[in-house]
């Protein structure tokens, strides 16, 4: 009997503190959830979500968090490692808005992941704004609660041919070689769409599995057909491995190269060396002072903040995730309520100046923002277009022996 | 000449990949392991290989015999302290052990050396010489040279050294091979160095041709995997031969079928070989 009395009032004490605990925390606390890759073959990129999303939140708490009426609620992360696995990432989530019941999603990195992971923001009707993801297929299903700080990917390469059309000689014939995921998909098939209305041909299209290491038959093929640019698509890792086996194989177009990923990252240009000079890139972001930002001043002093507590530079997925919690934290303020069918309205009615850019989604969900065209340049990575030249570009590329 | 040129790049590809496979052939036949961590120890390699050659300054060739001997000794102390425990046991055993050893390995590499991509860059990486109009990447043949050296010197040692002798004869008759004085624990932790330290080498050639991140073990494991049993366990000069069967594969499939079917094509290769050579497979594991 004594027994049973303790028991039941440790249940009950047990319950109580549980209660109390509860809402404590729920009172004054919005949490962001997000499954990022902070380990495995994404980890890499994953981490500048993982930076970006803390150090906004923190900042936006140290200037007093996020006013709804006149009550201040504080930013909490509450973040989950997928282990690059785009199953374990849906299960995360689901986790997030079911178990944890999280306020609001911030995104993971890269298309396919996104791909998925909107899904769940769509069935539970929590809105989530991800800066990781680019391809168009995310925004063709006419989901309502997913929003996007990346630019689509179909466009990726729009400044770029737009600036080859300028060059002297200006590019005729293209390799275009891309891998068969998701984001790389949407880039190849909107690039084909541009060079066709550029006048260019496509002579050598090529699509290798995500993940491939070796690339010396595309290579093989590529310089057979003795083109004048290679547009090439893919993840980070296999543009490094394509450019090293460029050299090796002695591949070079008599124009330029260019690629979507790698370029930016300092990470990238280092592991390269010399051999990443010449290469032509694109982002969306560049940490410039004229990007104003509310809670970070602008853009560059984002990115000093940023390398200082992190230790490497941030790039355009920094950014773009941390437009992503200021976007949450501009709706809610806007909205007045942690509704999450409020809050999404209000997010798509939105626009505000940030240290990404000028943040306003379109009708499906996507923001659009101009690629800008990049290039290294001695090592260093050089703007060379927009809608016009900003710096010269240095073309013709010379070949490998030649440089 | 797109032809010749592709199958020049298979054959030198697939030489580094029969490297890649040899010590994983080794260690199954000797000691009936199948090692599931025999990725994560190339990509180990290719870090020691990594920081000799960025921080120490030692050319990347001249450190993979260092780069041996330290995989050599952390696979003596593997075997020795670990997976003597499970040496033929049951498959399940091993498989379990390591895989979890995989795992270890892969996020110990990442708290060490963080996910960066890694390349071991010398000046001469990206060099090439033309030869009747082929272009031949001096890393890529260099690499190939080493992967057929180290296959004739694992040869020389299991036919021609008493070391190999005793190797052979625990792999075939463990109770007559202690008869004639053999210390099997002792000589499986040698076997899995001498599988270790090859797999070092094959780490820092693919440093050279390809780049590091603790991540690249898996798909690694999965390719040895395949040519260990295509080339079969039992020839060193088999399984170089296996790798090179793989490389120009993929590489033809590449040229005919896309890239994105080269996958498809080298785990295609290993069904048909378990198909139409079930017994030569099956004895060989």
């Amino acid at each position: 009997m004594n027994h049973r009395i303790t028991l039941t009032s440790a249940v009950a004490l047990f319950a109580a503190s549980a209660l109390w605990a509860g809402t404590a925390t729920a009172e004054d606390v919005i949490t962001l959830g997000a499954s990022v890759q902070l380990t495995g073959t994404n980890a890499n990129t994953g981490r500048y979500y993982r930076d970006a999303y803390q150090l906004t939140i923190d900042k936006i708490n140290a200037a007093g968090g996020v006013k709804v009426g006149d009550k201040s609620y504080m930013l909490k992360l509450d973040l989950l490692d997928n282990q690059s696995d785009v199953n374990l990432s849906v299960r995360q989530y689901v986790q997030l808005v079911s178990a944890d019941k999280v306020n609001f999603l911030l995104g993971p990195f890269a298309s396919n992941f996104a791909l998925s992971d909107s899904s769940v923001a769509e069935k539970y009707q929590i809105p989530m704004v991800q800066g990781g993801g680019a391809s168009t297929q995310i925004y063709t299903r006419g989901y309502k609660y997913v929003f996007g700080t990346l630019p689509p990917a179909d466009d990726y390469y729009a400044s770029t041919i737009e600036m080859m059309g300028k060059l002297d000689p200006a590019p005729k014939t293209v390799a275009l070689v891309a891998a068969d995921d998701s984001f790389d998909v949407s880039v190849a098939k909107g690039t084909r769409a541009h060079l066709k209305d550029a006048g260019m041909t496509v002579a050598v299209d090529e699509t290798y599995r995500e993940g491939s290491s070796d690339f010396s038959s595309i290579l093989t093929q590529v310089k057979a057909a003795n083109v004048d640019a290679i547009l090439w698509t893919g993840h980070e890792t296999e543009a490094l491995n394509f450019i090293r086996q460029m050299k090796g194989l002695n591949v070079s177009p008599t124009g330029l190269s260019a690629f979507t990923v790698g370029v930016p990252t300092a990470d990238f240009r280092k592991a390269l060396g010399d051999d990443a000079n010449y290469a032509f890139g694109m982002t969306s972001w560049l940490p410039d002072a004229s990007l104003k930002d509310k809670w970070f001043g602008d853009a560059a002093q984002f990115a000093t903040e940023f390398t200082a507590k992190y230790n490497y530079a941030p790039d355009y997925h920094a950014a773009s995730g941390a437009a992503d919690v200021e976007t949450f934290v501009e709706a809610i303020e806007k909205a007045g309520t942690l509704d999450p069918a409020k809050v999404r309205d209000a997010i798509a009615g939105i626009g505000f100046d940030s240290l990404y850019a000028h943040v306003k989604y379109g009708d499906n969900g996507q923001i659009v923002l101009p690629q800008v065209v990049v290039q290294i340049q001695k090592g260093d990575m050089v703007p060379v277009y927009t809608t016009d030249f900003i710096n010269k570009a240095m073309y013709p590329v010379p070949a490998w022996d030649k440089r | 000449m797109v032809l010749a040129q592709i199958l020049l790049n298979g054959i030198l590809l697939g030489g580094l990949y029969g490297l890649m496979a040899l010590g994983m052939a080794l260690v199954w036949g000797v000691l009936n392991i199948v090692n599931l961590a025999h990725g994560a120890l190339i990509m180990l390699g290719g870090y020691v290989v990594y920081y000799l050659f960025t921080l120490g300054g030692i050319d990347p060739f001249l450190a993979l015999p260092i780069a041996m001997v330290v995989m050599f000794c952390a696979g003596f102390a593997l075997q020795w302290g670990l997976l003597n425990l499970v040496v033929r046991s049951k498959m399940l055993n091993t498989l379990l052990i390591t895989f979890g050893l995989d795992v270890v390995l892969t996020f110990t590499a990442q708290l060490l050396f963080s996910a960066d991509f890694r390349t071991i860059n010398p000046s001469y990486a990206g060099s090439n010489f033309p030869l009747f109009g082929l272009t031949v990447p001096i890393v890529r043949l260099a690499a190939f040279g080493v992967a057929v050296a180290l296959a004739a010197a694992l040869w020389f040692v299991l036919n021609r050294m008493p070391l190999g002798r005793a190797i052979r004869a625990t792999a075939q008759n463990l109770v007559a091979a202690r008869l004639y004085g053999v210390n099997p624990r002792v000589l499986y932790a040698v076997t899995f160095g001498i599988g270790t330290a090859l797999a070092g080498a094959a780490g820092g050639l693919y440093g050279m041709i390809s780049n590091l991140t603790p991540y690249i073990g898996a798909s690694l494991t999965a390719k040895s995997f395949v040519i260990a049993i295509i080339g079969g366990l039992a020839n060193p000069f088999n399984v170089i031969l296996g790798g090179i069967f793989v490389g120009v594969a993929e590489s033809l499939t590449a040229l005919y079928l896309g890239p994105t079917y080269t996958d498809v094509i080298s785990f295609g290769l290993l069904v048909v070989v378990l198909v139409l050579r079930p017994k030569r497979a099956v004895r060989a594991a």
